[in-house]
């Protein structure tokens, strides 16, 4: 017997977590495309089409479905498996007794849950097109395309790195709880269904959710795909996400560990 | 001389209760166990032991005191210790989402098996268990004894040098706890396996081990072999006697005869009677129990059995010296 790396392992746990993950796709398919499902049947394309809403606001609302899909799934995809295999099943204790340092787990666990987000936020793309295709003007060239992955990229690891702190803390008790607790106010503040700058006449409420990294995401997204308009700076939005990632990282960490070895 | 393979000094646990108090979960204990010996861990639910379990196995951090696994401290070196420790645990804590299979050929993956490898193992070890007809079931349909099985096995699975079991045959019918020890002790001979043992069946640490360790309340009562535990009660031999129902008189007249050294009434119905001799004593004490108005329904003369020394060295702590295994 060898004597394993931190990197084979790493490997090794991200296959038992992709099995797992695809011996229950539909299960995982129908969690992701819900929620963004209906927001945009309700957002993207009803209420436009009797007039509640500007025919223009289908094109507002896709960065921020994109951005909601990729950071809900990352969130659910880490914390809930984490919050279940420390409190309920106890699964994990195989995989923290490997011969690796712990963290080892919790990376390969934040690796998933990335793997995770990017496919929710793919599965937002189809979705988008059937129901406000015709009302989607991108400005998308080559040049952003490459910024794009890279905040899709750091969004993601945003997203994983809240799920391994929401995962460590929240009980499997507490995950009903979760939904309208914590992922509603992150979605309906997180400016999904406006920019945030157009909150200049709610001054308060533009300085309050600036809490929620998702704002930061969703303009950043904003900014890359529909072109500067009236999205938050690009150096803000990403300066945002990346302190959020590392806050979230280094406070998910330690409670991954105190989680680990108790 | 040779280092021993696990060595515990002044190990000692407080958790933090609700309320601000502290608990003593285990109280400056220190022993050691040298390569492939078998050693029993014995005390009442609540004693500490799982707790001393999971600081020995790097789950939980001690408040004090250190521990070495083959000469290197724990808290320095976790990835070592945990190169050379199995554990099954109390609870299922397999891999509901994986085959048994799977969870075996997992578990050799972490530990540096190559698939070949581990898959080879797996099946083997399957088939050793009774549960090669099962390789390719998820083990959330397993039932208890055939988790219990599998754990068994995926601790087993990477070889290692210190093999914790924690209650291991609880839910097993007593088949599968012999092909459980018989692997055990296969591991033992052959490869030297050293085995940490905690369990409520008092005939297995009497039938396995080679030291046994009377755990309670967070501080280790008695250490020693099964001969040497047995000087700790008040005679080698036991008569135990079944009434239907002890009376004060009787136990009044028991205490009262010259060759009777202790009583310990365990139930309504059930005595042990500790002798100061070995000769003749059925003899003597039979005519007691016909002088008193009770039914005697069953009396035998035993050897203490480790259930004797159990019993009562866990219900007189203070009256016992820690016998030390250094």
């Amino acid at each position: 017997m060898r004597n394993q790396t931190s990197l084979n392992v790493f490997w090794i746990m991200v296959k038992r977590d992709l099995l797992i993950q695809w011996r229950n796709w539909a299960e995982f398919i129908f969690r992701v495309v819900m929620l963004p499902f209906i927001l945009i049947l309700t957002y993207g394309y009803v209420l436009p089409k009797i007039g509640v809403l500007p025919a223009s606001f289908p094109n507002d609302l896709f960065p921020g479905m994109v951005g909601m899909s990729l950071l809900i799934t990352g969130i659910h995809g880490t914390a809930v498996p984490l919050s279940m295999d420390f409190n309920n099943s106890r699964e994990i204790e195989d995989r923290l007794q490997a011969p690796v340092p712990v963290m080892v787990t919790a990376w390969a666990k934040m690796f998933v849950g990335m793997i995770e987000s990017w496919i929710g936020a793919l599965l937002v793309l189809p979705i988008s097109l059937i129901f406000m295709g015709q009302s989607l003007r991108l400005h998308l060239t080559t040049g952003n395309i490459f910024l794009l992955l890279l905040i899709l990229l750091l969004s993601s690891f945003a997203s994983a790195a809240l799920g391994l702190l929401v995962g460590t803390i929240v009980k499997p008790n507490q995950i009903a709880a979760m939904f309208p607790g914590f992922l509603m106010p992150v979605i309906f503040t997180g400016a999904i269904f406006f920019s945030w700058s157009a909150l200049v006449k709610l001054p308060f409420y533009q300085i309050l959710v600036l809490v929620n990294p998702l704002v930061y995401i969703n303009e950043a997204l904003r900014h890359t795909m529909l072109g500067v308009g009236n999205a938050m700076p690009l150096t803000y939005s990403l300066i945002g996400i990346l302190a959020f990632t590392i806050l979230m990282g280094v406070l998910g960490m330690r409670r991954f560990r105190k989680m680990a070895v108790r | 001389m040779t280092k021993p393979l696990l060595e515990v000094h002044n190990l000692r646990k407080v958790f933090k209760k609700a309320d601000g108090s502290q608990h003593v979960a285990v109280d400056d204990i220190s022993f050691h166990l040298e390569t492939g010996e078998i050693f029993s861990f014995l005390g009442p639910n609540g004693a500490g032991k799982s707790t001393t379990i999971n600081m020995i196995t790097t789950q939980l951090t001690p408040t004090s005191g250190t521990i070495k696994i083959a000469g290197r401290d724990i808290r320095t070196d976790p990835i070592n210790a945990r190169r050379k420790i199995g554990i099954v645990a109390q609870y299922n804590n397999l891999d509901r989402g994986l085959t048994a299979f799977e969870n075996l050929v997992y578990h050799g993956r972490y530990f540096g098996m190559t698939t070949q490898a581990a898959e080879q193992r797996a099946n083997e070890l399957l088939a050793d268990f009774g549960l090669s007809e099962w390789r390719q079931d998820y083990v959330k349909s397993f039932s208890g004894g055939m988790a219990q099985r599998l754990k068994i096995a995926r601790a087993i699975m990477h070889r290692p040098q210190l093999l914790f079991l924690d209650e291991p045959t609880t839910g097993l019918d007593p088949a599968y706890r012999e092909i459980l020890w018989d692997h055990v002790l296969r591991l033992n001979r052959q490869q030297q396996t050293t085995v940490f043992l905690t369990t409520h069946y008092m005939e297995e640490p009497e039938r396995f081990s080679d030291h046994v360790a009377i755990y309670q309340q967070g501080k280790i009562r008695a250490l020693g072999t099964i001969p040497e535990l047995r000087q700790l009660v008040p005679a080698a031999s036991i008569v135990y006697a079944t009434v239907d129902a002890v009376t004060a008189p009787l136990l009044q007249e028991l205490n009262q005869q010259p060759f009777i050294k202790e009583i310990l009434q365990k139930d309504e119905k059930n005595l042990a009677i500790f002798p100061n001799t070995d000769d003749q004593i059925l003899q003597q004490v039979l005519p007691i129990f016909e002088q008193q108005p009770v039914k005697l329904e069953n009396i035998r003369l035993s050897f203490a059995s480790l259930d004797d020394i159990f019993v009562h060295v866990t219900e007189h702590p203070t009256e016992m010296e820690v016998k030390a295994h250094a």
